[in-house]
């Protein structure tokens, strides 16, 4: 059995590379205030990828594996791993000797229990994350290996802490997991423990003294602080009295005004594991977006470099296919794909329309349709301010609606009484984690939110899908998403609008803020004060 | 009957028929918020990117909102009479203790503001009364009305810009600091820091009432007969003013300030968010988007309550103030 | 009239206010004159500042007229508190007007209905109303309404309670009128100047509570307003000022306008003053 051996770098040659790196050391101790907007409903990363807790929870809890600014996997609690030859057997080594906060032993029944009572129980992505895992042996305390029923290669990625916490087995083990007490007062093995949430002001973290990482944190506490006016944030950021701000705390128009400022710094780092990318759904059983021309009508004529500019000023970058372009780093990424002009197209949009049978009005109404918007912020308010007004100049007359977030995910994913609605969803770092589930007709799942809710369904797809998700050689994997793309592109069930890129501002003086690929949702355990 | 015991029969009487009145803010409150789409577990579900519906389903059944309404509505009222408010599904936690943690920042920000309000209203109503129909009277009511009209989230925004950010003087929000978690007489001193400006913000918007409400008083006693009796007794003009209409008109200020204590319980969603101030409006705000049903209904059970208890005070107070006015 | 219009002016700055409320219902009538283009429209270079590009005041991150947008957006402003106070002022009139003519039992009913809805935190309950309604201009209308009545039933109530025993009510009782006659015919009218007083305080308010409830993000997204603007332009308070600024001021100016004719009206019809001056 060829073993391949992904062994990272061990930690003590990173901390020697560190130190060797920077002349200046260092320095611990100092209080960071990060913004966490809005106030999480729990600290239960294990149930819940909401990012505020997404925020929070990975300074308590450690994964597996963590990853670097490149997403290559580097140990955290599995010291080592080993993928079998035939891929169907992963061996984590574990690191002995490492504690929970409330001082009882880290062991490979931890493991054991939270992917396989937890995470593939009621975790949002954990079931399909580790759907092929069959079982976890632990033939002793630091070995934990699990058995697969079909190769997962996209699994490796998600064994970081905020997709996959490592839970205490001796705290939920035998409870409601749902109503356990760490839901609110997390207990794990991770730079900071939990020390109080004090409700609609802060969540207060301090320094696990002693955390398995020699010589970490530096800091000695974090809180995590509401404030639920966006402006009042910016203003804070301003007089130093919150230091860190993470998925647009602070708004992009601020962000042009701060980024001048010697006292702030700004990074559009830190998200590649999200991947986000707005998109507009269409409800494709009814018309009038039952036919794909008028969807295609539709990517022709938005303007999307109008949207980067005037809404999120600048930051982000125009969609050209139903993946990503940042896929193209894993060859998945097609480029050229029909209907996602570089400029809006309106006489080609005009005439698929017209070829399809959709002619204007007296009035020169070609359909009209309701448009939701998400309501997660005054930007997607403007988003559809503005396709109202441009699908209105191809002759698509639509009304706004904005309503509360519980009424929006019960007529979308629910009730499906709707036909247009703007939204946007995380690719993350893999099509199977993030893509599938809009467009596979096993993701038809009324009442579970983002899923395919335009409720496309085509066979051919499905296939493309399956064999793509098991596919190990890259380069074949391309080829399947390649067709995938183009699929997609031409029935249009969703159109893609722009490769969000969120912002993270901080004050100068914080330090080592995005050791890890995950940025805001890492565990800032070698972030500093360079006072 | 002697007087402490009209008094007595008198609060009990008024008690019984706030009754009523809390139990139907209850009842449609509930049926409001049930009418409304989606439930709380949806929210929970929504924020948590996914979830399958067995497992909301399941959380349903926890929550007991799987049974139906009039069978919530009588669980949740048979729990309210043994004074147990419920648990809040959004936070886990039982909605007594939620409430009571954001009472004290709620209290703060309006007993200051409304002494503020109330301040310097009655200063600038006696001003304006005295000087009737001059420039000085013109300006303060323009002034007053101004505040009034101008949009709070505006005012309060521009403060701190100009108070928190370009001058320095004070935080730009939140009730205390928390890099530094003082304790003792630091911490009051800090959190009476931090409420400085949302005080100042809040009052403005009721300045314009109770100095109207003052120069409207003082006028109206200026008319009344005693007066006239003191001036024929040859008392100076000052004192008439100062001592007998003063305190005269003083009174409806005050209990309208009681009143208003008590409605302002429920607190005040705009200055809260915009300075951060942890009070009962933006949990009342943010539980109707979550669909906590539980901790919206005890909000406002709580502030219902409270107003009618200081509605009650207020009147016992000014029966004793003014003897004139008898309790029935 | 002509002795109304007499006492009326006798207070300058309720002139004053007259007079800017009428150039505001001018604008707000005059706006598809003056503007013909859709508010929405994306008319140009976004953020100008006032008076470049064709801007006088200014456009807003998506390139619209902030100018179009206040002048469109008064008709809007001024119907929903026009609107919210004509239902308002109608029912609260209904009920305060039933409970003091009969009193008894209607009236005990009819006033721990309205101590209930005084009771309820008004603005958390107009929050709770728009979005179990649903963002639009009507369930604006209705939310504020239904927070406002109340103060008209009480002041009602207390005129009804106080004309029903004057002699000429108990006059119309001997000649057989019957009730509702009485009530529409003879104690309406009479007691007609406080509920103008407080109605036109209450247009005011309307607009103010319009503002906030859009600030908090519950405004009609396809209807033109001031709240839609400030709530729209709230972020850029900081890099374009006047996005929000001047619809600030349109409200702010129109308010005052409101409230000055009110003092106006109550120094007008209210006899006590009158007798005074």
């Amino acid at each position: 059995m060829r073993i391949r051996n992904w062994m990272g770098i061990a930690l003590g040659i990173v901390f020697v590379a560190l130190a060797g790196l920077s002349a200046h050391a260092q320095k611990a101790g100092g209080t960071l205030v990060m913004l966490v907007q809005p106030e999480p409903p729990s600290l239960a990363s294990y149930q819940s990828t909401s990012g505020p807790i997404g925020l929070m929870a990975p300074k308590v809890y450690d994964g597996l594996l963590d990853y670097d600014k490149d997403l290559k996997a580097v140990p955290s609690l599995a010291e080592s791993w080993t993928v079998s030859d035939d891929g169907k057997t992963v061996t984590f080594n574990l690191r002995k000797g490492v504690k929970w906060h409330d001082g009882k032993p880290f062991t490979s029944a931890d493991v054991q229990f939270t992917i396989m009572n937890v995470l593939k129980k009621i975790h949002p992505r954990g079931p399909n994350s580790f759907k092929e895992v069959m079982e976890i042996e632990t033939p002793d305390e630091s070995t934990a290996i699990f058995k697969l029923a079909n190769p997962a290669p996209y699994m490796m990625r998600s064994f970081g802490s905020y997709e996959s916490p490592i839970v205490p087995k001796h705290l939920l083990d035998g409870q409601d997991l749902k109503s356990a007490s760490i839901a609110n007062k997390p207990v794990g093995t991770g730079p900071f423990k939990f020390v109080e949430w004090k409700k609609g002001q802060y969540i207060r973290l301090d320094k696990n003294e002693d955390y398995w990482k020699e010589g970490l944190p530096y800091l000695d506490r974090i809180v995590g602080r509401f404030i639920p006016d966006a402006s009042t944030r910016t203003a804070a950021m301003e007089k130093g009295e919150v230091h860190y701000g993470a998925y647009g705390a602070i708004p992009n128009v601020d962000v042009v005004r701060l980024r001048e400022l010697d006292s702030i710094g700004v990074t559009t780092d830190g998200y590649a594991m999200i991947n986000p990318v707005s998109l507009i759904e269409f409800n494709t059983t009814k018309p009038p977006f039952d036919s794909p021309a008028i969807r295609q009508a539709i990517s022709l004529t938005l303007d999307r470099q109008f949207l980067i500019d005037n809404i999120w000023f600048g930051y982000g970058k125009p969609a050209t296919s139903a993946l990503s372009s940042s896929y193209a780093a894993t060859g998945l990424y097609a480029e050229g794909m029909p209907n996602y002009p570089g400029k809006p197209d309106l006489e080609a949009a005009k005439k698929v329309l017209d070829d399809a049978g959709i002619k204007p009005d007296a009035n020169g109404v070609r359909a009209k349709a309701t448009l939701d918007l998400i309501p997660y912020g005054e930007d997607w308010r403007r988003a559809g301010e503005y396709m109202k007004q441009a699908l209105g100049d191809i002759g698509i007359q639509l009304d706004l609606r904005y309503e509360d977030v519980p009424t929006w995910l019960k007529r979308v994913y629910a009730n499906y009484d709707f036909s247009m609605n703007v939204n946007y969803f995380y690719q993350l770092p893999d099509p199977v984690l993030g893509v599938h589930r809009h467009y596979g007709t096993d993701q038809i799942r009324q009442g579970t939110h983002f899923v395919n809710s335009s409720r496309y369904s085509n066979p051919k797809l499905d296939a493309l899908l399956e064999s793509g998700a098991k596919e190990p050689d890259a380069g074949k994997r391309g080829a399947m998403y390649k067709e995938i793309q183009e699929i997609l592109a031409n029935d249009m069930p969703v159109v893609n609008l722009h490769e969000m890129k969120f912002l993270t501002v901080f004050n100068s003086k914080l330090k080592g803020h995005d050791a890890s690929g995950f940025g805001a949702y890492g565990s800032f355990d070698q972030t500093w004060f360079d006072e | 009957m002697s007087q402490t015991a009209k008094r007595l029969r008198y609060v009990l009487k008024r008690l019984l028929q706030a009754l009523p009145i809390i139990l139907a803010i209850i009842i449609v409150n509930f049926f409001l918020l049930h009418m409304a789409e989606g439930d709380a577990v949806d929210v929970l579900a929504g924020e948590a990117g996914s979830a399958t519906p067995e497992y909301m389903a399941e959380l349903r059944k926890k929550f007991g909102l799987d049974q139906p309404l009039p069978v919530q509505l009588l669980v949740y009222l048979k729990n309210v009479i043994t004074l147990d408010l419920g648990y809040s599904f959004r936070h886990d936690m039982p909605v007594l203790d939620l409430v009571l943690d954001r009472f004290v920042p709620t209290l703060l920000l309006m007993v200051s503001t409304i002494i503020l309000a109330v301040g310097v209203g009655i200063i600038l109503g006696l001003l304006a009364a005295t000087g009737l129909n001059s420039w000085r009277d013109t300006l303060i009511s323009v002034f007053a009305l101004v505040t009034y009209a101008t949009p709070l989230f505006w005012v309060g925004l521009m403060f701190i810009v100009v108070f928190a950010l370009n001058l320095g003087w004070f935080p730009t929000s939140g009730m205390e600091n928390i890099a530094m978690f003082y304790e003792g007489w630091d911490r009051y001193w800090d959190i009476a820091h931090h409420l400085v400006l949302p005080t100042i913000t809040l009052s403005l918007f009721y300045l314009a009432l109770y100095t109207r409400l003052m120069r409207a008083s003082m006028l109206e006693q200026a008319g009344m007969d005693y007066v006239t009796t003191a001036r024929a007794k040859g008392l100076t003009e000052r004192r008439i003013m100062f001592v007998h209409v003063l305190r005269n008109a003083l009174l409806p200020v005050v209990t309208m300030a009681g009143v208003q204590v008590g409605a302002l319980i429920g607190g005040s969603v705009i200055v809260e968010s915009v300075f951060a101030w942890p009070g009962l409006g933006m949990l009342a705000f943010e539980s109707l988007f979550a669909r906590d049903v539980n901790l919206l209904l005890g909000i406002f059970l709580l502030s219902a309550m409270l107003v009618v208890a200081v509605n009650l005070i207020v009147d016992i107070i000014y029966s004793w103030l003014d003897p004139r006015i008898e309790v029935e | 009239m002509r002795n109304f219009w007499q006492l009326y002016k006798r207070n300058r700055s309720a002139v004053a206010g007259l007079i800017i409320l009428v150039v505001v219902v001018v604008v707000a009538a005059i706006a598809p004159i003056l503007f013909p283009q859709d508010p929405f429209s994306l008319a140009g270079l976004a953020m100008s500042p006032p008076g470049e590009n064709g801007f006088l005041l200014g456009s807003d991150s998506l390139g619209r007229d902030v100018a179009a947008g206040i002048a469109h957006g008064a008709k809007t402003s001024l119907l929903i508190g026009l609107l919210a106070t004509i239902v308002a002022v109608g029912f609260g009139t209904i009920m305060g007007g039933l409970a003091g003519y009969f009193g008894g039992k209607i009236d005990d009913l009819l006033m721990r209905t309205t101590e209930m809805f005084q009771t309820i935190p008004s603005f958390v309950f107009a929050i709770l109303l728009v979005a179990i309604l649903k963002p639009s201009i009507n369930s604006i209308v209705i939310a504020i309404a239904v927070v406002s009545w109340p103060a008209v039933a009480r002041l009602v109530r207390g005129e009804f309670l106080s004309l029903k025993n004057r002699e000429f009510v108990q006059a119309c009782h001997t000649l057989g009128m019957s009730d509702i006659r009485i009530m529409l015919g003879e104690i309406l009218p009479n007691c007609l100047s406080p509920i103008i007083v407080i109605g036109s305080l209450m247009v005011a308010t309307a607009i103010l509570i319009e503002s906030g409830l859009a600030f908090l993000g519950l405004g009609d997204p396809n209807i033109m307003s001031w709240g839609f603007q400030v709530g729209a332009g709230r972020t850029l308070l900081r890099s374009a000022w006047w996005v929000v600024t001047f619809p600030g001021i349109a409200i702010l100016i129109t308010v005052l306008a409101i409230n000055l004719v009110g003092e106006g009206l109550n120094d007008a019809l209210n006899p006590r003053l009158r007798e005074r001056q």
